[in-house]
């Protein structure tokens, strides 16, 4: 082993340097804790999409005569094509429970405070692509959900002014979703959409190793150094936090594990039912409703009466958080250390963004009659909670901006050295 | 005390997300919430129920439904039969051993005679649920009304005729009384004439048609669980052996 | 301040340990994926085999069938095409079949289960294309000790009745025989052994 790394180091020496760079000389901060394994768990769900998805595409048919049947094909004829699918499923739904626990973090921890604006700027975007891979992915199987849910978010566009039928036009290619929008989604999800993530990851990355990571504490460690130059609180990313994340990712792949092999479709939540029926373009679903990590956002979409506001208001509840970095003036990062109306209201920001989920994914209503009785009026009820609910989340950012920037912040000393517990 | 506060509330939100995962996956699924149809019962592990079923299938349905996903070699592999006795006693459409099953019913004929195609049923299970489809085989009830003289209370006005009258017998409706200008609702159904198999009989042969078109909407199934088990019980091992070695490792960072 | 020194003996069986177990459930995942290259179950279904009605074939006539996407040539094969096939042992690179591929029942000096019928996959051992059937005994361009058999156009392999391959050609081996049986008389299926054939 000596030998070959002597040999390879002659000939390519950068690339040793870059693994020492990235690996075993980047010192990360030693307090990591639980919430510290989503990126890792990211990268993980993104090597198993882009796998099991290449074995897909042998079997897939992207057409829409084809791909109904090609996909019964493939969890039927193809040998252990039902493992590959449900693989790929899960995989989808885990990836967005992984980066919204992730991005929790980064407001927890003040992750996208200075000097790392960019980092967050750069998760925001792969949350974008990701955001449209999974939607067009969902497209692909031409269930009859697949088929409708691309209408409806398709429409969403022609809420643009002057142009937005054209628009609309444009991106089906055709005048209603059907063989024209398949093939190019089809293209679009296998090549480009994985290219621009790839991309977009190695940036995110790069970006997060030039500045160094945060910590629960949201201590900047390169402030103490030892006499060997390293930050006397880090400790070199390899072997231990590479060790740590092998056994976070054993405890990952367990639930995933659970999910693949007892319930893929978790209740209809990963897998609905109406896309266990071909596309029809003439019998609407009863519930047309977009996967459940849409949720809350299709909740906000809903909840405005005006379909354009209703658009304008879906957008702005993405691009606020593009915003956040300049929006949280506060100087503290870590929520220990911060103020208790912040944590009070991230608290409330994490429920309302649950409850807002549960609105888009159809679930209030049992609710509601379960509560106020089977001659309760559903849409009048949730409405009103409902648009509560958006205010609120608004809210929070609208908070977030006065309290830290009139200085209503009353926050604690933060310690010089990161805390650990033995 | 941050920490503890912090650690405590983790543990709280994950056991709070595993028992709503495990309450999805367990839970009938949420399509039966609609009007809540009683549970079916399913096994698709006991085969001698797919294999009734199965009969029932060939027996009554395929003469109109096709269950073109499924081809009568890996109906034969999941119910434990072998090729002569598929070709012999479930075979009715002359198919070879690996081709789909698919009724022998023109479609063009089947929308002239019934006035809409018979759907294929390989996925009906995955699109209503076996709630809803053990229900509407129980749910047939007489309406002269109708161009069959057939209706169903779970799905009204539905186009099929009755297929297993001889089974369950003919049932009617019973009619709530009618409130000051409201229509009459039908409040239950009533057994008028009874067919070959009583009651019980008759709700065994449901669930058993019922656990075979579950299993015809996902095969694998019969798979999937048990090598789920050996694989979870790997990645505990795997785990294991990884948090030890990550322990060892750590005794360095102070 | 702990000082335990490092357990050099215990982190290295750790690490192997783990890797190996690891490593072991790579391999085991990778299974799946490298069998969905296998024929699927629609490519089996039309792989099946299939029946042929041979009862209308005339003596020294061949007919072509599809099997499993491949050309399968049945020949009627006439007395004096039989006659010579032994006395062609000579001129022929295989001429037992040692190397070749055919049904164990099928290993003898005319390749077939009933002498006059041939079956036999159409496709040159060399690289692939489809052999012309020259059935008639007398000289030819290529040969002009002809007795019958086959010769493919692309790099001019010639075999003879029973499909052996000829010395001095590309290709390297006789063509392939499948498995079959005669159902009755004047049926033969195509891709399955005779029932108890060894």
């Amino acid at each position: 082993m000596g030998a070959f790394t002597e040999w390879f180091n002659e000939r390519a020496p950068g690339l040793g340097a870059v693994y020492k760079k990235h690996m075993t000389e980047y010192y990360a901060p030693k307090n990591f804790n639980v919430m510290y394994y989503f990126g890792s768990f990211a990268l993980l769900v993104l090597v198993n999409q882009i796998v099991t998805g290449i074995f897909l595409t042998m079997f897939y048919t992207p057409t829409a005569a084809g791909a109904f049947d090609s996909v019964q094909y493939i969890m039927r004829d193809v040998n252990w094509g039902w493992l590959v699918r449900y693989m790929h499923t899960t995989g989808a739904s885990m990836f967005f429970i992984v980066v919204y626990l992730h991005m929790f973090r980064g407001l927890m921890y003040g992750s996208f405070k200075k000097p790392r604006e960019l980092v967050w700027l750069l998760g925001m975007l792969i949350f974008l692509v990701l955001m449209a891979e999974a939607f067009m992915g969902y497209v692909l199987p031409w269930g009859n959900m697949s088929f409708w849910g691309a209408k409806v978010i398709i429409t969403l566009f022609s809420a643009v002014p002057w142009f937005g039928h054209t628009l609309v036009t444009w991106i089906m290619g055709t005048f209603v979703p059907g063989d024209p929008t398949l093939n190019r989604f089809f293209a679009l999800h296998v090549v480009a959409l994985p290219l621009v993530l790839l991309m977009l990851v190695v940036l995110h990355l790069g970006a997060l190793h030039e500045v160094g990571s945060n910590n629960p504490d949201g201590i900047e460690i390169k402030q103490h150094k030892g006499h060997d130059g390293h930050p006397l609180d880090g400790i070199p990313f390899h072997p231990y936090y590479t060790l740590k994340d092998l056994a976070g990712v054993g405890v990952f792949l367990i639930i995933c594990a659970v999910i693949i092999f007892f319930a893929p479709s978790v209740g209809g939540f990963f897998l609905e039912h109406d896309n266990s029926i071909p596309a029809n373009d003439l019998v609407t679903p009863a519930t047309i409703k977009p996967v459940w990590y849409f949720s809350p956002f299709y909740a906000i979409l809903r909840m405005i009466p005006s379909k354009g506001l209703g658009v304008l208001a879906l957008a702005a509840s993405i691009v606020v958080l593009f915003l956040v970095p300049w929006l949280d003036r506060g100087r503290v990062k870590s929520i220990r250390y911060r103020g208790l109306a912040y944590k009070i209201a991230l608290a409330i920001f994490a429920i309302v963004f649950f409850l807002l989920g549960c609105i888009g994914a159809d679930l209030t209503p049992g609710w509601i009659v379960g509560i106020f009785g089977p001659n309760a009026d559903i849409t009048t009820i949730e409405n009103l909670f409902g648009r509560i609910l958006v205010i609120l989340y608004f809210a929070f950012f609208a908070f977030v901006w006065v309290y830290t920037f009139f200085g209503f912040e009353r926050t604690k000393p933060v310690p010089e050295r990161v805390i650990t517990h033995a | 005390m941050h920490d503890k506060t912090f650690r405590a509330s983790v543990r709280i939100l994950a056991a709070a997300l595993l028992a709503m995962l495990v309450a999805f996956a367990a839970a009938p699924s949420a399509l039966a919430e609609e009007g809540g149809y009683p549970n079916a019962n399913v096994n698709v592990h006991d085969q001698g129920s797919l294999q009734r079923g199965a009969r029932l299938f060939m027996n009554y349905c395929v003469g109109c439904h096709s269950l073109k996903y499924m081809r009568y070699s890996q109906m034969a592999e999941g119910l434990g039969l072998t090729e002569q006795q598929v070709m012999e006693n479930l075979n009715f459409t002359g198919a070879k051993f690996g081709e789909p099953i698919i009724s022998a019913m023109p479609e063009a004929d089947a929308e002239k005679w019934l006035g809409k195609a018979p759907p294929d049923l390989s996925l009906e299970v995955s699109a209503r649920g076996a709630d809803w489809v053990a229900a509407y085989l129980k749910s047939f009830y007489l309406d002269p009304s109708t161009a069959s003289g057939w209706n169903n209370t779970v799905f009204p006005n539905v186009a099929m005729p009755f297929p297993l009258w001889q089974l369950q017998g003919e049932q009617v409706p019973v009619m709530s009384p009618a409130e000051k200008g409201q229509p009459a609702t039908i409040e239950e159904l009533k057994l008028a004439h009874p067919g070959s198999m009583t009651p019980a009989q008759y709700d065994r042969a449901v669930r058993d048609l019922t656990a075979f078109l579950t299993f015809v909407s996902s095969p694998d199934e019969l798979v999937r669980s048990r090598m789920g088990a050996w694989v979870v019980i790997y990645l505990v091992l795997f785990t294991l052996f990884a948090l030890v070695l990550k322990k060892e490792y750590w005794k360095d960072v102070h | 301040m702990a000082d335990d020194s490092i357990n050099k003996g215990r982190r290295r069986f750790l690490t192997a340990s783990t890797a190996a177990i690891g490593g072991a459930g790579l391999i085991i995942t990778a299974i799946p994926f490298v069998e969905t290259w296998l024929p699927s179950a629609r490519a089996e279904a039309a792989g099946s085999p299939i029946t042929v009605d041979i009862g209308k074939i005339e003596k020294g006539q061949m007919v072509r069938y599809g099997w499993r996407k491949q050309p399968i040539f049945v020949i009627n094969r006439t007395p004096e095409q039989l006659q010579w096939l032994p006395k062609q042992d000579p001129r022929l690179r295989d001429p037992q079949s040692d190397a070749s591929q055919q049904p164990e029942y099928c290993k003898n000096g005319h390749r077939s289960i009933k002498p006059e019928w041939m079956v036999l996959i159409g496709i040159c051992t060399h690289l692939g294309c489809v052999p012309d059937y020259k059935k008639k005994v007398g000289p030819e361009p290529f040969d002009p000790d002809w007795k019958g058999g086959f010769y493919c156009p692309c790099h001019h392999s010639r075999y003879d009745m029973a499909a052996r391959v000829y010395d001095g050609v590309p290709a390297p081996l006789n063509m392939v025989v499948p498995p079959y049986h005669f159902v009755d008389d004047t049926h033969i299926q195509i891709g399955v052994d005779p029932k108890g054939a060894a």
